[in-house]
């Protein structure tokens, strides 16, 4: 046997570095719990979570020119979009808009198919429900976008 | 009654010495109320600093900080339904937790917390603590042997094997300890808890640095089987979660199974009072050679109180960084109000007569509280042995250390003696 290893076993120097590990968790800087309800995590800019339709800020109307690119591009197939033309502005208006979060992976290939930007994946990720009723957003829903929930008594 | 309270106030020996019954037994009933205090703050504290060990929070929503986490589980444990499984011994199973407490909680019979603060002192103090906490096995044995249930059964083996396998051991480096009492010029020992300290105060130095490194060893010696004794991690064995469920308490539930809970930490609290007394100078303050001096003594003696000041300080601190939202605000209220407290214990403390009177207390309580840190610290970073590395350890490597530091110790102790005999002999 040795001499180092012999002196490391007698001085437990394998124990000690391991107490010397668990003594420096202890310190602030290590921690990395959030408080959720309380603490709101922070999501990197580039986030993809529930789906918002932009309207018009000016007159509220819709951005949305019912061209379909977002249906199309979407692999899941989970967005239907129906729209009639107006005869009087000669512009498709939207008369139905589903999205289907059941079914969504947030791939975002819709809102990078969008030709006026209209459909965004928004940065709220609390998307949790009780029943899978709710989780087919109209388009009254998508433009009211998404409403984060306020912890309070 | 007045005139006994103040009488005793001035006293210099410990109520069983005084042969004052009226003391003794407050002196009990505050150290059973202490005890149970430091029991409840133990669960927090392990709670806590595990977790920070782990990079988590631990309790953090009932109270500030979890403060008052141990009080919740204990009311939950209080009302829960508590189960007696049919096929057991219910005598045996009934008496079993109340024999584990009770011989955890008279081993502080003899804990000198001070020169005066004991309920008495005992000519043969080691032993009887000694004694008193290995009857505790008795009690694990029952309550596995009671169950009639595979695991608690292994359970209490387990733990028999191990406290006969560590108690040797300790007994060895308690009698080295013992060993160095006696050099005096009288020539002879002392088994007395309060006779152990004041022999390391006439000899100037701790025990642990007596001969070094003599007694260091037997204390390290001391300190790896007080950790086996008392079943705590790294050698929980009797307990292991991953093999035995819950060992020997597995079928106990509710008031029965906080009752063992209790009774482990009050041991831990009893070997480390062992490991102070006999090896760090029990309630002598630290440096009372290189510091010396009333000046010194009047800073040392300050110490307590400012270190209660301390802690209202990081009460206060946490309280200004609590989050500033409204449903944060009654903890907020909560921890300054826990600070206000700590600092008016402090405050008390900083009295004069207070001070003097409290000192010795607050000195041997800092130290038993190093020795929790370090069961908890442990916990946090070693694996459980296997259970014959758990016998190598002790009979391989512990006992023959013990033998060898006691017979070094006492050639040592009596090299003057042994070098006259030889030189007389020579002649």
């Amino acid at each position: 046997m040795s001499l180092t290893p012999f002196l490391r076993r007698v001085l437990m120097v394998d124990l000690v570095k391991g107490l010397s590990v668990t003594f420096h968790n202890q310190s602030e800087k290590q921690r990395v719990t959030e408080q959720y309800p309380l603490e709101r995590p922070v999501v990197y800019e580039r986030y993809r979570g529930q789906p918002r339709l932009k309207v018009n800020p000016e007159t509220g109307e819709p951005l949305c020119i019912v061209c379909n690119l977002c249906a199309l591009a979407c692999p899941e197939q989970l967005i239907v979009v129906k729209g009639e033309r107006n005869p009087a502005t000669k512009r498709k208006e939207v008369v139905s808009w589903t999205y289907d979060l059941s079914r969504c992976m947030f791939c975002g290939l819709c809102a990078e198919a969008c030709s006026t930007d209209a459909l965004e994946l928004t940065q709220d990720y609390e998307m949790a429900l009780y029943s899978r009723d709710g989780m087919v957003l109209d388009q009254a829903a998508l433009e009211h976008g998404p409403e984060p929930v306020r912890y309070a008594k | 009654m007045l005139d006994a309270i103040k009488t005793y106030l001035h006293s210099t020996v410990t109520p069983g010495e005084a042969g004052s019954q009226l003391w003794a037994t407050v002196y009990i009933i505050v150290i059973v109320l202490g005890v149970s205090i430091a029991v409840i703050a133990m669960n927090w504290l392990e709670r806590k600093i595990l977790a920070h060990m782990q990079i988590r929070l631990g309790p953090m929503r009932v109270g500030p900080h979890g403060l008052l986490q141990p009080f919740a589980d204990a009311l939950k444990l209080l009302i829960k339904e508590d189960i007696i499984p049919r096929n057991a011994d219910k005598l045996v199973f009934w008496s079993a937790p109340v024999v584990v407490t009770m011989t955890a909680f008279t081993t502080f019979l003899v804990v000198p917390f001070g020169r005066t603060h004991a309920v008495t002192d005992m000519n043969i103090g080691v032993l009887f603590m000694l004694g008193i906490s290995s009857l505790g096995v008795l009690g694990i044995i029952m309550a596995g042997w009671s169950s009639n249930s595979h695991y608690p059964l292994m359970g209490s083996l387990r733990s028999s094997a191990q406290m006969v396998s560590y108690e040797v051991a300790m007994g060895l480096a308690i009698v080295c300890a013992v060993l160095m009492t006696s050099l005096n010029p009288t020539g002879t020992g002392t088994l007395s808890m309060i006779g152990i300290v004041e022999a390391q105060n006439a000899q100037g130095t701790w025990f642990i640095f007596k001969f070094f490194p003599l007694g260091f060893l037997a204390f390290v010696v001391f300190a790896i089987a007080m950790v086996a004794e008392t079943n705590r991690a790294p050698f929980d064995l009797p307990e292991a979660e991953s093999e035995l469920v819950a060992g020997f308490h597995t079928e106990y539930s509710g008031f029965r199974w906080s009752l063992f809970f209790l009774a482990e930490y009050s041991a831990m609290l009893a070997v480390s009072s062992i490991a102070v007394t006999l090896w760090l100078g029990g309630w002598l303050r630290p440096f009372a050679n290189t510091l010396s001096g009333p000046a010194w003594d009047m800073a040392f003696s300050l110490i307590p109180g400012l270190s209660f000041l301390a802690m209202a300080a990081g009460c206060f601190l946490g309280t200004v960084r609590m989050p500033k939202i409204i449903q944060m605000r009654a903890q907020a209220i909560g921890l300054g109000v826990f600070g206000a407290l700590l600092a008016l214990v402090g405050l008390v403390l900083l009295a004069p007569g207070v001070r003097e009177r409290v000192e010795d207390i607050f000195w041997f309580v800092a130290k038993v509280a190093c020795f929790m840190y370090l069961y908890i610290w442990y916990r946090g970073t070693f694996p459980r042995y296997r259970f014959d590395q758990l016998m190598k350890v002790g009979w391989k490597v512990l006992l023959p250390i013990g033998l060898g530091v006691l017979i070094l110790t006492a050639l040592v102790g009596m090299r003057q003696e042994l070098l006259a005999a030889v030189i007389g002999g020579g002649r």
